[in-house]
């Protein structure tokens, strides 16, 4: 045996003093008063009507831009799969590199792009058309969402329908599938692990950010984000930002564990 | 021929499961010993326990006299040559074979030569600079018994090493291994669970089954006289069925009674239900009337150099399998006989534990 | 017609994810500081970039801390896959499960959690704080890239080496150590580009005063978008296409030698 326990010994570590300890505190916060008592109030804060309407319009604005996801990412992963290899190496690299860029300039793109005196504005002007308000606006939140995690949600997919032995597909149609029973009986099924892990790196991300409604939002948009993003940056309310973000870790939790129904291989397909 | 290795009552548990149950063994110097069984019957481990990869939690390990128990693996002079030959992908041929003698800061030229000796030995002559993965299955074999006899080991143990070629192979292969035997002049420890292989090639072949020895002896011995069912069907195809001694030296099989070689003095006296072995190619086939029994022929195989029949007997439930050079029609009523030296009887085991125990006396 | 209709969907794609990128690239040249209005040719936004001490200093802490993170990760994630080898399977399990909970949760819970357990340790945030919660976060990358590598073939090896006479350091580095190789440099690679990506964690670990990319482009971004960041998204897309063009001309020529 090459392996000793000890060895593991500042991993553990790292675990109590990264992980565990971190996730007590914000347990502590979330069920103590400001003035230090125990208290169900913070978790409760997020059935007011503010919180509620955050969580509902990130809940649904994450749901949105995950679906507009898969449906530009599975035909593109069935492109890239039948595509010559040579070129397939080529395409991945191409879908990879953007994600090399920082997500903040990203997304700060489409601010240039969409804004009032932006470049699309300014090419409707150019060829005579009104200009039209496109920041601050939901969809432009959905847009940036869908531009910033498309690649996590292709390059997942991408590596299951990869691995699929052209033989099963052949053998659908062999035994009399159509194109389309055999995408809804074979393909799609054997996908499924692609599908949940790209999910799950799309919906959590955009359920959770502060970042992309804050700069296309222009801060007109709240989203659950940032409503926690500003108790502890603004007014240094932790306790109700730590209330607030357990009640945001049970969906997280819920919609992993419900994901994982779908999945048999228990998030082995994650990177 | 002085003893070499000796295991003494060696067990061994993993978590709650007890895999060797107390196993006494005795190599001697120059010897082809085989461990023989099923996977899961305690042979690997036994192997393991002798390399030094798994310490026995009770018993005690010699070699050449000296208690070798808790001695690393890298101490010891046993090498062995790994299920999958375990050759490090990383490395060449060439480095592959050097590594022991690297370890053991040997001269560069030493090394070289002692390479070309190796690769000379096991007919791959020319391969020091390739990379592991060009190899094949049978050279990567070959490969790792070069490597593992360059340090002059005692012994070489080798963990069923034939079991990932394919069957042509295997059968070149074990003369091979034999050869390189008769070269070295060292002792071999040969792990399988295929009798063919045992059988061909071993001195001594030690037949275990869930951390029992069963059975040890001269392939012959194992062959002719298997003491147990479990033997019997390990080794070879066989006829194993239910028997009573009903006179002295004369068994009742199916309502049939044969004359038979064992008796009271062999531990069978009239009256014992016991287990008789009957190999089907000991069967012989008469005349419809003329034989011990009769039996009509429902089904019948070709195989290679003779036919394989099963013939439903006339007087009971039983099914015989035959083995005969001489083609009979399915559907065809025979008349069978069976030589009083071919009945092989055997006690019958009262429970796993309770035969074993017996065989240990 | 089926190839024409990939063709054209590819071309789609592409379209969306490279247009905005070339817009700013284009925009970074652009004399003006207007965002729609072309009026010349000029370097000046590179010029206000490097001259820039902040975000100079920005650029020094994202990549030190990124180097040091990734470091400290391979080497504790490398450990453990170690020591994880030698536990029952249940208590790997266990240990796994944890490792997964940064992963899988939200950055902005793992930023908030780190975040208050400085707090309450009154650790003082700043550049060690963010090192260690990167750490934190890339820690499960190592494991998961290093582990596969980690089986039962690498244990058969060992013991290979072992019984042709090496002594266990040796056979660990001359054996194990090549053999999760491929997996500790991805480890360390993923862990690294991880960091460097990194904006939230980063956001709520930093004390006031420090700063990494990610989180100056944040707070200029909140004041009002200057070209001067149009020329670093040109600067990183172009060192992250060299570098990918340079690791994936290494592998495919790695590829033909075989």
């Amino acid at each position: 045996m090459i392996a000793k326990k000890r060895f593991a010994t500042p991993f553990i570590f790292w675990i109590i003093a990264g992980t565990v300890i971190p996730l007590i505190s914000i347990a502590y916060y979330g069920f103590t008063s400001r003035e230090g008592g125990f208290t169900f109030s913070n978790i409760m804060a997020m059935f007011q009507h503010d919180h509620l309407q955050a969580l509902g319009l990130s809940l649904l604005l994450a749901f949105i831009s995950t679906v507009i996801c898969l449906a530009l990412a599975f035909p593109m992963a069935m492109v890239l799969r039948e595509s010559k290899y040579g070129k397939q190496g080529f395409l991945i690299f191409v879908i990879i590199l953007p994600m090399w860029m920082n997500f903040l300039l990203r997304t700060m793109a489409w601010q240039v792009l969409l804004e009032r005196q932006g470049v699309i504005n300014s090419l409707f002007a150019a060829i005579g058309l009104p200009r039209q308000e496109m920041m601050n606006t939901p969809g432009a939140i959905v847009l940036g969402m869908v531009y910033d995690f498309l690649p996590f949600m292709i390059l997942p997919i991408y590596n299951t329908v990869s691995k699929i032995d052209n033989h099963l597909i052949e053998a659908s149609y062999d035994l009399g599938a159509s194109k389309f029973k055999t995408y809804t009986k074979v393909i799609i099924p054997l996908a499924v692990p692609g599908i949940v892990s790209g999910i799950t790196m799309v919906f959590i991300p955009a359920l959770t950010t502060f970042v992309i409604s804050n700069m296309l939002g222009g801060g007109k948009i709240n989203l659950i984000g940032n409503i926690i993003e500003q108790e502890f940056t603004v007014n240094s309310n932790w306790y109700l930002g730590s209330g607030l973000s357990l009640v945001m870790m049970v969906f997280i939790i819920a919609s992993m564990l419900l994901l994982q129904k779908f999945d048999k291989t228990g998030g082995q397909n994650l990177i | 021929m002085s003893e070499l290795i000796r295991l003494e009552s060696i067990v061994k548990r993993f978590d709650d499961t007890v895999v060797l149950n107390g196993i006494d063994l005795s190599v001697a110097e120059n010897e082809f010993v085989t461990l023989l069984g099923p996977s899961g019957c305690g042979k690997t481990t036994t192997l393991r326990i002798i390399g030094g990869f798994e310490k026995p939690d009770e018993g005690r390990v010699f070699f050449d006299g000296k208690d070798i128990t808790d001695m690393p693996a890298n101490q010891r002079h046993i090498n062995t040559v790994f299920q999958n030959y375990a050759l490090f992908p990383h490395m060449n041929v060439g480095e592959n074979i050097a590594f022991s003698m690297r370890v053991r800061n040997k001269p560069e030229q030493y090394i070289k030569d002692k390479i070309k000796y190796a690769l000379k030995l096991v007919n791959l002559d020319g391969f020091e600079n390739r990379r592991i993965d060009q190899l094949s299955g049978g050279q990567q074999q070959r490969i790792a018994m070069a490597r593992a006899i360059v340090n002059e080991p005692r012994v070489l143990l080798l963990d069923e090493p034939l079991g990932a070629l394919d069957l042509k192979l295997r059968q070149e292969m074990q003369y091979e291994l034999v050869r390189l035997k008769k070269e070295l002049g060292i002792t071999f420890l040969y792990i399988t669970h295929d009798q063919e292989e045992a059988l061909t090639m071993s001195d001594k072949v030690v037949v275990m089954n869930e951390g029992y020895i069963q059975q040890e002896g001269t392939p012959e011995q194992i062959y002719d006289e298997p003491v147990n069912a479990f033997v019997a069907d390990f080794i070879g195809d066989s006829n194993i069925l239910d028997g009573q001694m009903i006179a002295e030296r004369v068994v009742r099989i199916d309502g049939v009674d044969y004359p038979c070689i064992d008796g009271t003095e062999q531990g069978f006296p009239p009256g014992r239900p016991v287990d008789v072995v009957i190999r089907p190619e000991d069967i012989d086939i008469m005349p419809y009337g003329q034989g011990q029994f009769n039996g009509t022929i429902i089904s019948k195989l070709f195989i290679g150099v003779h036919y394989e029949m099963l013939v439903q007997s006339e007087n009971g439930e039983i099914e015989w399998l035959l083995q005969n050079y001489d083609q009979h029609d399915v559907g065809e009523k025979i008349g069978m006989k069976v030589d009083p030296e071919n009945i092989q009887i055997m006690h019958k085991p009262k429970s796993e534990a309770e035969s074993a125990r017996e065989l240990d006396l | 017609m089926k190839k024409i209709f990939g063709r054209i969907y590819i071309l789609i794609i592409m379209l969306f994810l490279y247009l905005p990128i070339l817009t700013l690239i284009v925009l970074s040249f652009n004399e003006a500081k207007s965002m729609s209005v072309w009026t010349g040719f000029s370097l000046r936004w590179y010029q206000e970039l490097f001259h820039s001490k902040i975000m100079m200093g920005a650029i020094a802490n994202t990549f030190s801390i990124a180097i040091l993170a990734a470091l400290i990760a391979t080497i504790v994630g490398t450990m453990a896959v170690l020591g994880m080898a030698a536990m029952k399977q249940r208590t790997e399990n266990v240990l796994m499960a944890f490792n997964n909970i940064p992963m899988l949760n939200a950055d902005i819970v793992t930023g908030i959690a780190l975040m208050l357990f400085f707090l309450m340790i009154h650790w003082p945030r700043g550049y060690m704080t963010i090192l260690f919660s990167h750490a934190t976060f890339c820690i499960p990358y190592v494991i998961l890239s290093v582990k596969p590598r980690m089986n039962k073939n690498t244990d058969r090896l060992f013991e290979a080496a072992l019984d042709l006479g090496a002594s266990e350091k040796y056979a660990f580095r001359k054996i194990v150590l090549p053999e999760l190789k491929p997996g500790i440099m991805s480890g360390f690679l993923l862990s690294f580009t991880m960091s460097v990506d990194d904006f939230i964690i980063t956001y709520f670990t930093r004390g006031a005063g420090i700063n990494t990319i990610s989180t100056l482009i944040y707070s200029e971004v909140k004041i009002g978008i200057r070209p001067s960041l149009f020329a670093l998204s040109t600067i990183i897309f172009v060192v992250a296409l060299v570098v990918l063009i340079t690791v994936n001309l290494r592998q495919s020529r790695a590829d033909r030698a075989v």
